[in-house]
């Protein structure tokens, strides 16, 4: 039963998390375009710079988030960059990345120390919500889609740091093609979890990262994750 | 609620989604970050005074009836549905909120937090519990608007009368003509307000300028606005710009009015006319050297409070600031200032309201904003906010005086 539950978790699961990925935020691009655009504009004085050069600074660097809060702003930009490291550190595990290569590395740059800042970054956003006054803005969904992320990444490092540096991982040493194979044959439709993956001493680990980052990618659409994406639309009708 | 009501409300909302709404609505992290950003939270601290906290109220039901996750597992979103108190819930977020957009200036996101009570106001309208003084007066431009030759006559008596007045101040031979109306292809259509201040100051203004203007029939404040009715904000607005589409002016001028201000220059979409300020105006004038002031006036330590709608929201920063440094020998800058300047409470339409002990206390960061200046005279340019700085001058015993900044340009004028 448990074996079953693990192939599907690495298998049918992830095809799910990404079609209700793509497919989702489709369907929400979809009904934002169809929606009626107001006259006018909601600009905001003075726009500094340009429109687009802009919006990428006020979305990607949020000065006014430096401008109030600047241990806050140091925060999120070190859990937006480990985020981003760590999806680059992805696409390693399915194949080689010239670009990625420009500071070499073996596969997942910083060599653990990113998903460790992940951890702490996301216990810190969690904890945040328990003081006031953010305890009584905080829904729900914002304490879901922090523990679940914290699982994920929390799952991850400890996959990445056993196999990188501890005596069972140096054992059990897993080749990266290994798990290039898999996700390869996912990629190609021609899903194949061979028994290099299901006979990993840390198999149940693996398991468990890929089951909370499914959940994770699954709820991405229907929750604030959008702020991802919409919030260049919205910064670029601040600046209009 | 009853089933109909209920389904009235959600197309309310459903009218309301178009672009920007659907955004606004769901990338709100609650990163609190625009928590003490609003000048009520700063006088009242309590979460329904913050612009997350009112945003969220809009978001409760919008989640309830519009995304699957508040159908089906409600306590996730923390969506709630329609009932007496979420409608009060509405009322204070929608009628405690200015609209100063000061919050969107530091949200992450840039969501537009007055935008989204947008829905708060449209559903208080539906519900019937929408503030009676501002649908009362919005229904009155709207009948204004629909039989203005009714008022025609009337007005242009009152009018007779006020050209006396400028006549006096810019010691002209006679007053006959000194506030022309009807008049087809002038250059401005000045659109003033109901009070005799915000028309005879600007009419001193034009003739001392020699300027071709034209007086409109119709007051700038827009009621519909103010009261969150779309359909009425649009036809009070509509008169305006149809009445200067009728005569061909080349540009119609809003008297001290922030939002009147803002509508037709950025919400109304592209027009075949210019849409300024008369603080961009008199600017204008000062500088082309059509008019001329007597400089350093006043002696008496002076300060500008930007209304919001013409600084944050319409651009109009360095014109009132640089006719200031000449009119006053002591000009004072407020901190913080310009964009991140504190809202004075009083827009909105929330002067209208009897809401006096609210808008004291939520004039609080204003009033220690005046205080650190010294200034012994705040000059404005936008009627809500003169109105409120009033009131908290008079609340807290300021002992300020709060003047108008077209007022205080047309009593020195060097004619």
């Amino acid at each position: 039963m448990l074996g079953y539950i693990s192939y599907f978790i690495l298998v049918p699961m992830v095809y799910i998390a990404f079609v209700t990925l793509i497919v989702g935020l489709m369907y929400k691009f979809y009904v934002i375009f169809r929606a009626p655009v107001p006259a006018g504009t909601g600009a905001i004085f003075p726009k500094k710079g340009s429109k687009v050069l802009g919006l990428i600074y006020d979305a990607m660097i949020v000065p006014n988030v430096y401008n109030k809060q600047k241990v806050f702003w140091f925060i999120i930009m070190i859990f937006h960059i480990a985020f981003f490291l760590l999806f680059l550190g992805h696409l390693e595990l399915v194949d080689d990345f010239a670009f990625i290569q420009i500071i070499p590395h073996k596969i997942f740059l910083g060599g653990g120390v990113v998903g460790i800042t992940l951890i702490i970054t996301t216990l810190y956003f969690l904890f945040r919500r328990f003081g006031t006054p953010y305890r009584e803005i905080s829904i729900p969904e914002d304490f879901v889609i922090l523990l679940v992320l914290f699982f994920c990444i929390l799952f991850g490092s400890i996959l990445h740091l056993a196999e990188r540096y501890s005596d069972w991982g140096a054992v059990l040493r897993v080749n990266v093609d290994v798990y290039r194979e898999w996700l390869q044959s996912m990629i190609l439709l021609k899903p194949e979890l061979s028994y290099k993956i299901t006979e990993l001493s840390h198999y149940t680990i693996l398991v468990l990262h890929v089951l909370f980052a499914n959940i994770f990618l699954m709820m991405f659409p229907f929750s604030k994750m959008v702020h991802s994406v919409f919030t260049f639309l919205a910064h670029y009708r601040k600046r209009k | 609620m009853d089933k109909e009501k209920v389904l009235e409300l959600k197309q309310v909302i459903e009218k309301k989604l178009n672009r920007p709404m659907l955004y606004y609505l769901d990338l709100c992290t609650r990163c609190g970050l625009c928590y003490d950003t609003c000048h009520a939270y700063q006088g009242i601290p309590k979460k329904e005074y913050s612009p997350v906290g009112r945003a969220e109220v809009v978001r409760k039901v919008f989640r309830k009836y519009f995304r699957p996750t508040g159908k089906l597992f409600p306590w996730w979103g923390d969506a709630h549905e329609f009932d007496e108190n979420l409608m009060e819930e509405l009322r204070e977020a929608a009628f405690s909120c200015t609209g100063c957009r000061r919050c969107t200036m530091f949200c992450p996101f840039g969501i537009d937090m007055p935008y989204i009570l947008g829905i708060a106001k449209e559903l208080l309208i539906a519900y019937g519990n929408a503030p009676e003084e501002l649908v009362m007066l919005a229904d009155g431009a709207v009948e204004k608007g629909k039989s203005v030759d009714m008022f025609k006559e009337g007005f242009k008596g009152v009018i007779k009368d006020l050209e006396k007045e400028v006549q006096k101040l810019i010691n002209a031979p006679t007053s006959d003509g000194l506030i022309p109306m009807e008049k087809k292809g002038a250059n401005i259509l000045f659109v003033g307000l109901s009070g005799a201040h915000s028309i005879v100051y600007p009419a001193a203004i034009f003739n001392a300028a020699k300027e071709d203007w034209t007086l409109s029939y119709f007051e700038a404040v827009n009621f519909g606005f103010f009261a969150g009715d779309s359909e009425k904000a649009n036809f009070i607005a509509n008169r305006v710009i149809n009445e200067a589409k009728e005569l061909g002016v080349k540009e119609i001028v809003i008297v001290e009015c922030g939002t009147a201000y803002r509508i037709p220059k950025f919400l109304m979409g592209p027009l075949p006319f210019k849409v300024s300020s008369i603080v961009e105006v008199i600017h204008r004038y000062i500088k082309e050297g059509r008019i001329k002031i007597k400089e350093g006036a006043i002696t008496e330590p002076v300060t500008w409070h930007d209304p919001c709608q013409l600084g944050r929201n319409g651009g109009v920063y360095d014109q009132p600031r640089e006719v200031l440094n000449m009119l006053a020998k002591d000009y004072r800058e407020m901190n913080p200032t310009r964009e991140y300047n504190w809202c004075c409470g009083g827009g909105g339409g929330l002067v209208a309201l009897d809401n006096e002990e609210f808008r004291i206390k939520s004039g609080k960061p204003k009033k220690e904003q005046i205080e650190r200046t010294g200034a012994k005279m705040v000059v404005t340019a936008c009627e809500n906010c003169h109105l409120q700085l009033s009131t908290i001058s008079a609340g807290y015993g300021m002992g300020v005086t709060i003047e108008s900044f077209t007022k205080l340009v047309g009593e020195n004028l060097i004619v």
